[in-house]
């Protein structure tokens, strides 16, 4: 079975730099696993979600999306499929309903369904943010609630993978916590295929992530 | 001295002397900048011998280029303003990690010659369109205003983009392209590269006379006939603005992306 990502043999340094974040670096995903990449501040985490969704400039060796190299795809479009959520999450200054269908303005998704308010009422609950209504100003919420909110709104364009990086390194414990269930629901519940970096020490309640430490310019299997 | 009667239709020659009593309006700049501390004095002084150097040189350049009449001596002085042109601008952008120079040159040597022609060759009907008198003044007023709208548009291009690199990146990831990701920031270059030439057409007749046009009426031409000319130059200098400027950002934004729509502007 094709994987769903596969990463061969990565090699990446930033420009101006002579040491390497990446040598040879490999990874497979298969369609609805979970995987989790711990690492230290500045090991190469974040670069390693971007290159995915070409967000930095390739480095050496290739990425496989559905076994086709991610090069041979349109930007938008790998990126409609491949989603990224950053660790700061940003918004734009408009309600929190045009912040959720931002992604339906975009040409690749203009023939996507888009969803009705009363979905995305709903769907703010199971994000925990049934508080808020979707006429709010999306710049005047809490950090922990637009990562929540950033996460769903990627969602919206149904991707079939979600790369999530740092998603609590910003947020308090009770915020955290909520991001990480939302993260566990949609694995066990939906099935999404996820890659989650972060750099604390989080162990999954109701799932079993594929653990890799990113250390000395490799991943090595944790779990 | 000439009284009024017999100023019409004649213009009364400048001394040299009477040239160094203007220097006075530069004194008084200079007094203001010492008095508080501006910190303009060297600029100032600068600005001056410039000023002097620069259009003594352009007289003879024009006195030389009407007599001898050939059509290469104009193209070459209307090619050397548009790479000093480049340069000034260059000074003002200051940008070092996108390539904007080339294109920018290309698109304003081809813009201001298309817009000079025409408004030479068409709305005046001068023959030959390249008549110096006419193709080099519009040639020059072209440059002059679009340069500068240019600059600010570059300017406001590149530090937007550096700016607001992660809201661009989120729509990126979200599944636009590079133009829907910096529409906005695009249309906010080329906008502020505009306003200049649109508040002029604002303001003309009501808050200022243009240089060009009370430049005729000194040399003795009817104020009707001026304010034609003005009109057109007015009309001229928006047209070329708008569209050296969007073609130039077209151009520009495309290379602060990479092959994978990347934002490849990096933090100062």
């Amino acid at each position: 079975m094709t994987p769903l990502l596969e990463i061969r043999k990565l090699s990446f340094g930033y420009e101006g730099s002579s040491s390497l974040v990446f040598e040879h670096l490999d990874l497979m995903v298969q369609e609805g696993e979970f995987i989790l990449v711990k690492g230290p501040s500045g090991s190469g985490k974040s670069t390693l979600l971007r290159l995915i969704c070409r967000l930095n400039k390739p480095g050496e060796g290739s990425i496989l999306f559905q076994g086709n190299d991610i090069t041979s795809f349109p930007p938008a479009k790998l990126r409609s499929s491949v989603s990224y959520v950053a660790q700061i999450p940003r918004m734009i200054d408009a309600s929190v309903e045009e912040n959720l269908l931002l992604p339906f303005s975009f040409a690749i998704n203009a023939a996507k369904p888009r969803p009705g308010k009363e979905e995305l009422q709903e769907m703010l609950k199971t994000f925990y943010l049934g508080d808020i209504t979707l006429d709010h100003s999306a710049l005047k919420l809490s950090t922990g609630q637009m990562q929540r909110l950033a996460i769903m709104r990627a969602l919206l364009q149904k991707p079939l993978l979600l790369l999530l990086d740092e998603p609590t390194s910003a947020l308090d414990q009770e915020s955290a916590s909520m991001v990480f269930s939302i993260m566990e629901r949609l694995n066990s519940e939906q099935q999404k295929t996820l890659i989650t970096v972060t750099h604390i020490d989080y162990k999954p309640e109701k799932v079993s992530p594929i653990t890799f430490s990113l250390s000395q310019c490799s991943l090595h299997l944790a779990s | 001295m000439l009284t009024a009667p017999g100023l019409m239709n004649q213009i009364i020659d400048i001394s040299t002397g009477q040239l160094l009593l203007a220097l006075l309006f530069i004194l008084v700049a200079q007094a203001s900048s010492f008095i508080y501390h501006l910190g303009l004095n060297r600029d100032i002084t600068i600005g001056t011998v410039r000023t002097f150097a620069q259009l003594f040189l352009m007289g003879y350049v024009l006195t030389f280029i009407l007599k001898s009449s050939n059509v290469c001596l104009v193209l070459g002085v209307f090619a050397v303003m548009v790479v000093s042109a480049i340069f000034i601008v260059r000074g003002r952008v200051k940008e070092k990690q996108i390539p904007y120079i080339i294109p920018t040159f290309l698109t304003m040597l081809i813009t201001y010659f298309t817009t000079a022609l025409f408004v030479s060759g068409l709305v005046i009907g001068i023959t030959p369109w390249w008549e110096p008198r006419y193709f080099i003044p519009a040639g020059g007023m072209v440059i002059g205003n679009s340069m500068s709208a240019l600059a600010i548009s570059l300017e406001r291009l590149f530090r937007e983009l550096r700016q607001q690199k992660e809201l661009v990146e989120m729509k990126l990831s979200l599944g636009a392209n590079y133009r829907e990701a910096s529409a906005d920031i695009f249309r906010n270059a080329v906008t502020a590269g505009m306003i200049p030439s649109i508040n002029a057409m604002m303001g003309v007749g009501l808050v200022f006379i243009p240089g060009m046009m009370s430049g005729q009426i000194l040399a003795g031409a009817d104020p009707l006939i001026a304010i034609r000319y003005q009109i057109v130059v007015m009309l001229m200098l928006v047209g070329s603005t708008a569209i050296s400027s969007v073609i130039v950002m077209l151009i520009v934004r495309r290379r602060c992306f990479g092959t994978g729509e990347e934002v490849l502007l990096s933090p100062r």
